[in-house]
């Protein structure tokens, strides 16, 4: 699956991933954003290994949220918007 | 030189002596790993904050560093046309560059350059005095945030910023020259075949430097260089980049930015 999400005034979310017995697997989330630290991107594309596809974004999101630690710093993206990507790939 | 937006902060640029460096032409990972180098060294205190014009042998997909060159890149039109893909320090997007068509430069310099700045803030300031630059030679240019120099030609380039080692680095890629039916076979902007339509259409979108202005290249770098030597209060020594840092670079290339690991991995 692939689902890509334009943050408006920011920059382009994508997310790649599979889908296994309902659950999303092999999540790759990448795009045009900024990060730091780098290391951070690989938290928010395994804290949505195993999600289910029923959950709506909302959860996505806080799952995305939780992954993260308090020194992260999104800039041009944020967890609603990964979540939506990955929204936009499901439907 | 005009008000700046950034007057607290601005007197910032005289706080150092700057290394400023005209780059030789390199092999396109090189010029990555002199990045990651000069941050480095400019983190540690090591070297002196600088600023360095690139030059390559070859053309190159720079692409960001949470970009999936997959989603990005056409392979195979790359391969055709001889085009290196190389993953940036800094995240950010895919820029097609051919060497006589691109302007590239680095900034590096202690973190403590831009504290009390968010990122989004940053990114302006850093490029304050290339906006002006590109105004005294002619072209009506203004920041686009988050990291991109507009012109009411278009679109002129973008930056993109990593914060590690200590230090910020920041650079940016402006369009001098373009052949967007290349650029648009390069890069996978869309999927379908490249048509007239989407050609005039990236003509349209992008305002390289050279339709607005009647200045070489050589010459727009130099009126580059000179606008940050006053945004320096004249703090500027012209460098070259040393054997040492050429040779850590190589390394770097060896194990990072030459590799098919680092610029072939899935984020």
């Amino acid at each position: 699956m692939h689902g890509e999400y334009k943050v408006p005034g920011g920059k382009l979310v994508i997310a790649d991933f599979e889908v296994e017995n309902g659950k999303l697997a092999r999540v790759s989330i990448n795009g045009d954003f900024f990060l730091e630290p780098p290391e951070a991107l690989g938290k928010i594309s395994a804290s949505l290994e195993g999600a289910d596809i029923g959950e709506d974004e909302g959860e996505l999101a806080r799952r995305v949220r939780d992954s993260l630690g308090e020194n992260v710093e999104m800039v041009g993206f944020d967890a609603e918007s990964v979540a939506a990507a990955v929204g936009r790939g499901l439907s | 030189m005009s008000e700046s937006k950034f007057a607290e902060f601005r007197p910032r640029w005289k706080e150092y002596e700057w290394r400023v460096i005209r780059g030789e032409k390199v092999a396109p990972p090189v010029n990555h790993a002199l990045d990651e180098v000069f941050a480095k060294r400019a983190g540690s205190g090591e070297s002196p904050p600088s600023l360095r014009v690139w030059d390559r042998y070859e053309p190159e997909v720079p692409f960001g560093r949470f970009q999936s060159p997959g989603n990005e890149v056409d392979a195979e039109n790359a391969e055709k046309y001889g085009v290196a893909l190389v993953r940036r320090m800094t995240g950010g997007g895919a820029m097609f560059v051919e060497p006589e068509n691109i302007i590239t430069y680095s900034i590096t310099a202690p973190i403590n350059f831009v504290s009390g700045m968010g990122a989004v803030e940053s990114y302006e300031f850093l490029d304050e005095w290339v906006v002006g630059a590109l105004r005294s030679i002619g072209v009506e240019a203004y920041y686009e945030p988050i990291n991109d120099i507009s012109s009411s030609g278009g679109k002129i380039g973008g930056s993109a910023q990593a914060r590690s080692f200590g230090a910020v680095l920041h650079h940016t890629t402006m369009s001098y020259e373009m052949d967007a039916r290349k650029m648009l076979e390069v890069l996978r902007i869309g999927k379908e075949k490249v048509s007239d339509k989407a050609v005039e259409s990236a003509e349209k979108r992008v305002g390289p430097i050279k339709r607005q202005t009647r200045m070489p290249k050589e010459e727009v770098i130099s009126a580059l260089l000179a606008t940050f030597a006053e945004y320096a209060g004249g703090n500027v020594r012209t460098d070259i980049v040393s054997e040492e840092e050429m040779d850590e670079a190589e390394k770097l290339v060896e194990s990072r930015y030459g590799t098919r690991e680092w610029n072939e991995m899935i984020p």
